[in-house]
């Protein structure tokens, strides 16, 4: 009977302090302490305007995709747009945290993430006059109710990959993904295409690790979670000799970081390129081994569907970011401004002007 | 009464026999008409030498048609002979290791058959790499189970242990004091176990699942709450960078993979030692396997069996601990949200499937840190295999590893039984 009851008092205790977290339904989950309650605190009639985001399983401090959304949501708050988020610990959360926001009568919710897409779907066709946005899905034919944001990053991730190729001093690069989604492979297509660009234009034989766009294959570290395999993958391209590396996998790209600087101090020349954010912003501590940052432009993309939405004039229908429209950025080189030969930053400008034309053609097999 | 069962036993071990035997031949068969005939054109490379060490050592350059078919007709011979000929324990033992070990080079032959050079030494330093956490685990398991205790809570304090570890080498700037909190929080859910198991005999494996979920669920609402808006205080730590121990060091190919590392891996090592030779050469070992194989007889001769189990499980926290606090100041330096990824459920299947030793289980460890490995260097060759069953290996192996052994290995006959005097 004692043990029955010591029992009972453990699984509860231990019930009480994980089911707010992980059912991601109130209290832990709903927000950092920022003014966000501060609408409802004046009363009903002075409500504002109310732009939930539901992250991906990342987290809201991934430092990449999730981050890049919730900072669009911050930055299109105002005297009369309040933002909140809900945190997904697995996927299981899509649909309950949806429809917290749904009965929380949100002005627009905005769902983080390529896996979301289906779960955004039923919800949009369930509720047809709330608003959603999505970041990184496109429906086709597009739905009405969703304003679907997508980004053509295979387009600096072609500069990425070509930039890589001419500062990569073994002629060996390596690339690696979280999981294997569109919108991961596209990056690494881009960064072989780049690449292979680059080996035409020069005459060279520069290899890539970790991705073939031919074969649609590469190493993938399965998550956005878990770091060491990051670090564990990255440590074994740069036995292979790689020296520059392009982690497409949100958090798990500071492994990837953790891995170079451990070369860095065993004497190995190994520098990286991040990927969604401007790295030396993301994550200060290892700007010095970031050529640069193969960005897209989550933030101002999320930031404009809220405002606009707020506003009344509410678009729907498939965005897609590219580097003419400011949507695919490839990011300052910050510590490599010096380090970067002139004549290859040129080319660079080149190539963009080229891609933005349209002159130069950055092929994916990769479906966006 | 008794002469059925013996018949009984002997026919099922010769049908485990022969099925064996089967086996062998079968994988000898996949040698040679997949890896074989099925390679791509060109050698397959294997490189021994890390860029910057002092003495190189040649390349391995093996013609993968050759090779896999004289190593499959080898499988079938040895499968043959197994299944004809009575054999010592010892001579099975190493004909299967054989065959297996064949069966893995032909299967690494036909993956980079014409690609990348595979890099042995990087392969079997990130084994290690992996290891470390699954071994550390599996002593905690070791040390727990002789004694009678189950230890499900392997994950949790895993878990633990990285989170402290990672908190307070950042918020004092020492990573030493991050290694021995790591240590003590891993105790400290190992303490919350025995109260829990021993004092009020809990069911253990309900109460380490829980523990686990407990464990994550603290560290996760921490992270959120305080990680996350103080990352440059709380999780920034520094972490260990790796000592290369004089001498054995330099050794070609050995020295890089084993005396090249952070202290977590030369821990480890004193750590298995330790808990072999304390478990199975010291009077105190003696007292504890007592204590888990018959409490009653082991109190009756005056060996204090609650404490015992009460150390016991403590201790194997502690070890368990250390582990965890490999996960973040050993490697990456910060957490993340369940950083151990479920490498204490594996741990405690290299326990089992060491049959509850140390030596054993860290054997299983390194299988299974092998497999991790190969999955991650099989992606960068550009290995023909999907990069999705590459992230299933490790899970397979421990599958194949735990379904096919676990019926010779015996658990600790009090295992799991709650000690009451009567």
């Amino acid at each position: 009977m004692k043990r029955l009851l010591w029992l009972s008092v453990l699984v509860l205790g231990a019930g009480a302090l994980v089911a707010p977290l992980a059912a991601g339904s109130s209290g832990a989950a709903t927000s950092r302490p920022s003014p966000v309650h501060s609408a409802t605190a004046k009363g009903p009639h002075a409500a504002k305007f109310l732009a939930c985001m539901v992250t991906d399983t990342g987290g809201i401090d991934d430092r990449s995709f999730n981050a890049s959304s919730w900072q669009g949501v911050q930055e299109a708050e105002s005297a009369t747009i309040g933002g909140k988020y809900l945190q997904s610990t697995s996927e299981s959360n899509y649909v309950p945290n949806i429809d917290a926001f749904i009965a929380e009568k949100c002005g627009i919710i905005v769902t983080v993430g390529f896996l979301m897409g289906d779960d955004t779907e039923s919800a949009a066709k369930a509720h047809p006059s709330q608003k959603f946005a999505i970041v990184d899905y496109t429906y086709s034919p597009s739905i009405k109710n969703i304003d679907a944001l997508v980004f053509d990053t295979v387009q600096d991730g072609f500069l990425g990959g070509y930039l890589a190729a001419g500062m990569s001093k073994t002629h060996k690069v390596a690339t690696f993904g979280g999981l294997k989604l569109p919108t991961v492979t596209i990056y690494m297509d881009g960064f072989w295409d780049g690449v292979q660009y680059y080996n035409r234009k020069h005459g060279t034989d520069v290899k890539v690790l970790g991705w073939s766009e031919a074969t649609q294959n590469g190493s993938f570290t399965g998550d956005f979670t878990n770091q060491t395999k990051g670090e564990q993958l990255t440590a074994t391209f740069i036995s292979e000799g790689a020296d520059i590396i392009f982690p497409v996998a949100g958090n798990v790209g500071l492994g990837a970081a953790a891995a170079v600087k451990a070369a860095d101090n065993s004497g190995a020349k190994v520098n990286m390129e991040w990927v969604d954010t401007d790295g030396c912003v993301s994550a200060p501590q290892y700007c010095k081994y970031f050529i640069t940052s193969v960005t897209k432009g989550i933030q101002s993309a999320v930031k404009s569907a809220i405002v606009t939405t707020a506003a009344g004039k509410f678009k729907g229908g498939n965005y897609i970011g590219t580097l003419a429209n400011g949507g695919a950025v490839l990011a300052p080189y910050h510590d490599f401004a010096s380090k970067v030969p002139a004549a290859l930053q040129k080319e660079i400008a080149a190539i963009k002007a080229g891609i933005e034309s349209g002159k130069i053609l950055t092929p994916t097999r990769s479906p966006v | 009464m008794t002469a059925i069962p013996v018949v009984r036993h002997q026919r099922a071990a010769i049908d485990r026999q022969q099925a064996i035997a089967g086996i062998f031949v079968m994988l000898g068969l996949v040698d040679i008409f997949v890896f074989g005939f099925l390679a791509d054109k060109g050698d397959a490379v294997f490189t021994f030498t890390l860029t910057g060490a002092a003495v190189s050592v040649p390349n391995l350059n093996l013609a993968p048609g050759p090779v896999s078919e004289g190593l499959g007709a080898l499988s079938i011979v040895l499968g043959l002979l197994y299944a004809g000929l009575k054999l010592t324990s010892l001579s099975r033992r190493l004909t299967a290791a054989t065959v297996m070990l064949a069966f893995v080079v032909a299967f690494l032959c036909w993956c980079d058959a014409g690609r990348t050079p595979l890099p042995f030494v990087s392969l079997m330093q990130t084994t290690m790499l992996a290891s470390i956490p699954l071994v550390l685990g599996a002593l905690s398991g070791c040390l727990c189970e002789r004694s009678g205790v189950i230890n499900i809570a392997i994950e949790g304090q895993l878990l633990l242990g990285a989170f402290a570890g990672a908190v307070i080498a950042s918020s004092f700037g020492s990573i030493w004091l991050g290694l021995f909190s790591g240590s003590i929080a891993g105790g400290l859910l190992g303490a919350l176990l025995a109260v829990f198991a021993i004092r009020y005999v809990v069911d253990q494996i309900i109460l380490g699942v829980v523990l686990n979920v407990f464990a994550s669920g603290l560290t996760g609402y921490l992270y959120d709450q305080a990680l996350v808006p103080y990352q440059n205080r709380l999780n920034s730590p520094n972490t260990f960078s790796s000592i290369k121990i004089p001498v054995l060091g330099d050794i070609p190919i050995i020295g890089p993979i084993l005396f090249d590392s952070t202290i977590f891996l030369y821990i480890t090592y004193v750590m298995v030692a330790l808990v072999h030779i304390g478990l199975f050469k010291t009077r105190w070992g003696l007292r504890v396997r007592a204590v888990g194989e018959h409490p009653t007889a082991a109190d009756t001769v005056g060996i204090r069996v609650l404490f015992t189990r009460y150390r016991n499980v403590i201790l194997g926290g502690l070890v368990a601990g250390i582990g965890g606090a490999s996960l973040t100041i050993g490697s990456v330096g910060s957490f993340g949200k369940d950083i151990s990824s479920g490498q204490g459920y594996i741990a405690l299947a290299a326990m089992i499937f060491g049959r509850w030793t140390p030596l054993g289980a860290t054997g299983a460890a390194l299988l299974f840190g092998f497999s991790v490995a190969l999955a991650n260097v099989l992606g960068t060759i550009g290995a023909p295999i999907p990069s999705d069953f590459l992230l299933m290996l490790p899970y397979v192996a421990t599958i194949v590893a735990v379904a096919g052994f676990v019926g010779k290995s015996r658990a600790p006959k009090a295992d799991g039984q709650p000690y009451v005097k009567s």
